[in-house]
């Protein structure tokens, strides 16, 4: 009926990285219009070795490196995508976006809009994401809210490497373009990846973790730190509720709301700048739903600094949240003091 | 010169009063004595009465609440040139920069000692309270169980209440299994009148969780009148309505027997109607030929709040019963099937729910929330208080309270409800006096 | 005859290469497009067009000469100067009017109007607003008819201006790189809005960009239908032999303003009467007519017939339904069939 497997498939232990890799192997092996396109992801295996051997298995023809022309070769892929490929384009860095936005905004988001649901743009965009490396603040952005604001577009930032593989392979199987925000620090994370071909519904969040007393919404590498500090929260008798978002656009509405009407409390914790950012549109969802009747506390939301990202790594840390910060968040809301 | 008409002090520890509403028009004549506006205050509600004859003009607004002594109202003589308002109102709340300090405001750091030093020992002066700071979750737990959340103390940050405040209130006057909320219900109180008698009628006023077939023992001692029973808000078929207070309550009692246009009645009331019998006879005083009160409330501050609530909380025969029983001095009076009849009167969960909320409002942590015995004093009518001395629901000391001119009926053997427990005795006295 | 003919230079490309059904069907064009762009402008005068447009009045011999041996299989990607373009691909004005007023019926259900006009049912992915958006996507193109094996070129279509954005530049060279089967078209009518080429080109001609990434590049009289013929089916038939793309240099004139808002302070009335001189429409039926394809009476036949298809596609369009409001966000995304 839908897109969405069930999983029975045995699973394994592979990383964030290898489980993107196996959903492009899958696709590239399955259908010949897949193609992948990106800096340095032939023989190099990709920046962050995402690719990897790919190259060596389908080609130079299919897994096509691009000179340094991100608007180019994004176009590139938005017209490959309108005449019968289905390109994943890889961003070296979801930073370089930038130079591409022309692409990704007027373009691939638009046409099948502009020209009356004619044409469509099955189109998957890649975006390494996200700080923690030292790499400073043009190689270190959370902009999924940016491509979020957009119509048209899907974005997904899956957080562990079961989703991302079924993500991927969902995103493929979409008519339309989608865009997945991969965050750098989870591409060595490992994690059960099922065997085969599953795709992991987009526009669903997950339940990571079940509690009563607060709702704790994060995304990507957020939901990792918001775990960890359910855990201590745990132990405080404090039972927080860890949803993690999966998809920004579109947003999961029922799973958040229903959360929230069970704990009355919530906490959203993105690595994007705090301000209008993803935890506004949280919030806000909340905000304007019957939930709302349900609220016992204010809002917290916990993002990015109004800062670029800094080098120095004690600044560094300090630009986006940290475990302390959602564990303080949560046991103050939980405990009445806010 | 006009006449200054004010806010005369009606009470003891009296700071304010609130216009309810003016007898006599802007640019209408009016002779002195007769009723001019009507007050309320935090205790009660009362009718006042022009201090001289003269034209009505520059009157407060209805709803306004001024300090007494203060000018509510100027009487000119017939022809006297009216000119501008002699001087302002002095509205409590609209003036409340007047004690503060003529002081640059005070830095953070040191408000809370200046709030010290300009809280007012005169209630006048408290700034008119804003709304309440309370969370969504909390408005909706207290909506649901007809509670006003500016009735529940908050104890999160900065005052706030929070759901686990509205639960708290609620425990006070419910168990975890509280009946649900109800939805506040407007429209006229439900009166019911008996066929024949003649001659002055007698208006019956039941007491809380009763309603008015309970008179039905007493009424064949009364029949040779005409019988006027009204159902309180929030019993039988009356409208399930919330108060702020005991005098909102009186208000919707007063208008209900003001609809009935009586020139003279007895009231008869017992309990908590005894109590709104003597408020309405402290507002209507010409239309009461007398008045008697049995077991009445309002004149003291104990009451059984555990019967109470376990009365109105109760959801089957079970618990029902012990309560009943705790009402009479001899509980045989209670049987299997009086109990079982009462608990299908009371099967209805949003009345239990409104009548959850009323004892809240007038009976907090098992007090009763307003005094009467200034109202006692007043009013001179011809009175009588019937009390069964065994009665384990309100003290019946209370009655010797009483001015001297108060005639008053005590029984030993008798509980709280002497005219179902011992109909033929308060019967003869009442047909005696009716 | 036919070996005479190839051998006497005096006999025009065009005129030596295709038939006479094919040859008085370009004129028929000429006319159409013609006369389509002075109903536009008369119905934007009488209110019946919202918004803006850019009128290609003297430039139709680079869209008919350009598309004349096109198949519909081949792709063009257009400008927001393309209502040419787009009749010269096979359009059918009736619908273009419809899109321009709005209408349900329109090439893009009144979603689009004059600057996405497209029709991919023919080839055309459509006109873009932004100047240069349509490179890359061409590039994409011409990636999928070679990855996929099938032998469609693609015409990509860009004025003067065009050639100074980043994303002419990064596409030509991938198209180079990659030896894809694109022709750049480059419709020099000498100003990008008010700025000539002169103050805004570092080269002469835009041909010589040809140069920078070693791929043929000519120059022509774009007001000469044949000019344009000639220089373009020798590049389409270079990208089909798989030997690359060619960038063709179609020099010409717009008549009018850049849009409808333009007062012409930046070119003399001289300049613009010394090229309505050179109106490409009659240079092209004199010489049909000189060399025996075309009679008067058919060249009447032509004038009257497009007369009476420009008024029928006007009424046509202005009694269309307008858009259903409450289908505002249709075509965003793929409606995907459960």
């Amino acid at each position: 009926m839908n897109t969405h497997v069930e999983i029975e498939a045995p699973t394994r232990e592979l990383s964030y990285a290898e489980a993107i890799r196996e959903a492009m192997d899958i696709a590239l092996g399955s259908d010949p219009a897949v193609v992948l396109m990106g800096e340095d992801i032939g023989v190099y295996g990709g920046a962050f070795q995402v690719t990897g051997d790919l190259v060596h298995k389908y080609g130079e023809d299919r897994v096509i490196d691009t000179p340094i022309s991100e608007l180019g070769g994004a176009g590139v892929a938005v017209g490959a995508a309108l005449t019968g490929l289905k390109p994943i384009f890889e961003f070296q860095f979801s930073d370089f976006a930038a130079l591409a936005m022309e692409q990704i905004v007027n373009q691939a988001a638009k046409v099948r809009y502009m020209l009356g649901g004619s044409v469509s743009v099955p189109l998957v965009m890649r975006f390494p994401a996200g700080s923690g490396t030292g790499a400073a603040a043009q190689h270190s952005q959370s902009i999924e809210a940016w491509l979020g604001h957009v119509p048209g577009l899907k974005v997904l930032q899956p957080s562990t490497p079961e989703d991302v593989k079924g993500m991927l392979l969902a995103a493929l199987a979409d008519p339309d373009p989608v865009m997945i925000f991969e965050h750098k620090i989870l591409y060595k994370m490992k994690g059960h990846v099922p065997e085969g071909y599953y795709t992991t519904p987009i526009g669903k969040a997950a339940v990571r973790r079940e509690g009563k007393d607060v709702t704790i919404v994060a995304t990507s590498l957020m939901v990792h730190k918001a775990l960890a500090a359910a855990e201590t929260l745990a132990a405080d008798g404090i039972e927080a509720e860890v949803i993690d978002l999966r998809t920004v656009r579109p947003m999961d509405r029922d799973t958040v709301l229903d959360s929230v009407r069970k704990t009355g409390r919530l906490v959203c914790v993105y690595e994007g700048v705090k301000t209008l950012g993803v935890g506004a549109e949280i919030s806000a969802m909340v905000a304007e739903s019957d939930a709302f009747d349900f609220l016992d506390a204010p809002i917290i939301r916990l993002g990015g600094a109004e800062c670029p990202i800094p080098y120095n790594p004690e600044l560094e840390k300090a630009a986006v949240p940290q475990m302390p910060d959602i564990l303080n968040a949560a046991r103050s809301l939980a405990k009445g003091q806010i | 010169m006009p006449v200054e008409v004010i806010m005369p002090k009606v009470d003891m520890d009296m700071a304010s009063g609130k216009i309810m509403s003016w007898h006599v028009g802007e640019g209408e004549a009016v002779a002195k004595g007769a009723p001019l506006f009507d007050i309320e205050t935090d205790k009660a509600a009362m009718e006042i009465e022009a201090p001289d004859a003269g034209v009505l003009h520059f009157a407060a607004p209805e709803g306004s609440e001024i300090p007494i002594g203060e000018a509510v109202a100027w009487l000119y003589a017939d022809g006297e040139a009216i000119g501008e308002q002699p001087k302002p109102f002095a509205i409590s709340g609209a003036n409340t920069p007047a004690p503060a300090p003529a002081a640059a405001p005070a830095p953070d750091h040191s408000s809370e000692a200046a709030s010290v030093v300009s809280r007012p020992s005169d209630a006048e002066a408290v700034p008119t309270a804003d709304r309440p700071r309370a969370t969504p979750s909390a408005r909706r737990l207290a909506r649901e169980a007809g509670l006003g959340i500016d009735a529940i103390p908050g104890t999160g940050p900065r005052g706030r209440v929070q759901a686990e405040d509205v639960r708290s209130a609620l425990n006070s006057v419910a168990t975890l299994s509280a009946p649900p909320g109800f939805t506040s219900e407007t429209g006229p109180l439900a009166v019911t009148r008996s066929k024949g008698g003649t001659g002055t009628p007698v208006v019956l006023l039941h007491g809380f969780a009763s309603d008015a077939p309970s008179w039905a023992p007493l009424e064949p001692y009364l029949k040779h009148r005409p019988l006027i029973r009204i159902e309180l808000p929030c019993h039988g078929k009356s409208p399930r309505r919330r108060f702020p207070g005991f005098a909102d309550l009186v208000k919707e009692l007063r208008h209900a027997f003001d609809a009935l246009q009586l020139d003279q009645a007895h009231l008869i009331g017992h309990s908590l109607g005894g109590a709104l019998s003597l408020a309405l006879a402290d507002t209507r005083l010409r239309s009461i030929a007398s008045l008697t009160l049995i077991a009445p409330a309002g004149l003291g501050p104990e009451i059984n709040g555990s019967a109470l609530t376990g009365i109105c909380r109760a959801t089957r025969a079970e618990s029902l019963g012990p309560w009943l029983k705790s009402l009479v001095a001899e509980e045989k009076l209670v049987t299997e099937s009086y109990i079982r009849l009462a608990m299908a009167g009371r099967s209805d969960p949003a009345l239990r729910a409104a009548q959850v909320a009323l004892a809240d409002t007038l009976f907090p942590d098992g007090v009763q929330a307003f005094d009467l015995r200034a109202a006692l004093d007043r009013v001179e009518v011809p009175t009588r208080i019937i009390w069964g001395k065994r009665d384990a629901i309100i003290p019946w000391n209370h009655a010797l309270r009483a001015p001297g001119r108060v005639a008053l009926h005590l029984f030993d053997g008798i509980g709280h409800m002497p005219q179902i427990e011992q109909p033929d005795l308060v019967g003869k006295i009442l047909r005696a006096a009716v | 005859m036919s070996t005479d003919r190839n051998d006497d230079s005096n006999i025009p490309y065009a005129i030596r290469t295709h038939t006479p059904e094919k040859l008085k069907d370009a004129l028929r064009k000429m006319y159409l497009i013609r006369k389509f762009e002075e109903g536009a402008e008369e119905s934007y005068t009488r209110g019946l067009i919202h918004g803006t447009m850019h009128l290609c009045i003297g430039q139709e011999a680079s869209s008919v000469g350009t598309c004349l041996s096109l198949t519909d299989a081949d792709k063009i990607t257009s400008t927001h100067r393309g209502h040419g373009h787009c009749i010269a691909k096979g359009a059918d004005v009736a619908k273009m009017f419809a899109e321009f007023f709005g209408k349900e019926t329109g090439y893009c259900r009144g979603r689009g109007g004059s600057m996405h006009i497209a029709d991919p049912s023919k080839g055309n992915l459509g006109a873009n607003g932004i100047v240069g958006g349509g490179l890359p996507i061409a590039v994409g193109a011409a990636l999928s008819a070679k990855r996929l094996g099938r032998d469609d070129v693609t015409i990509c279509f860009f004025g003067d201006g065009a050639n100074n954005e980043g994303a002419f530049h990064e596409s030509v060279n991938m198209a180079a790189v990659w030896k894809l089967p694109v022709v750049f078209v480059c419709e020099n009518n000498k100003y990008g809005m008010s700025t000539s080429i002169q103050r805004s080109t570092s080269v002469k001609s835009i041909a010589d960009r040809a140069k920078g990434y070693d791929i043929p590049g000519v120059s022509v009289d774009g007001n000469d239908i044949s000019a344009v013929a000639e220089a373009i089916d020798g590049a389409v038939a270079r990208a089909r032999a798989g030997e690359g793309p060619s960038l063709v240099e179609n020099v010409t004139y717009r008549w009018r303003g850049h849009s409808k808002s333009d007062r012409n302070r930046y070119r003399t009335k001289e300049e613009i009467s010394d090229w309505m001189a050179r109106d490409p429409i009659p240079r092209f039926a004199a010489d049909l007519i000189a060399h025996g394809i075309l009679t008067e009476a058919e060249l009447a036949d032509i004038d009257a017939g497009t007369d009476r298809e420009i008024a029928e596609a006007i009424e046509f369009a202005r009694g269309g339904p307008d858009p259903d409001i409450t289908q505002l966000t249709r075509d965003v995304y793929t409606e995907t069939a459960a």
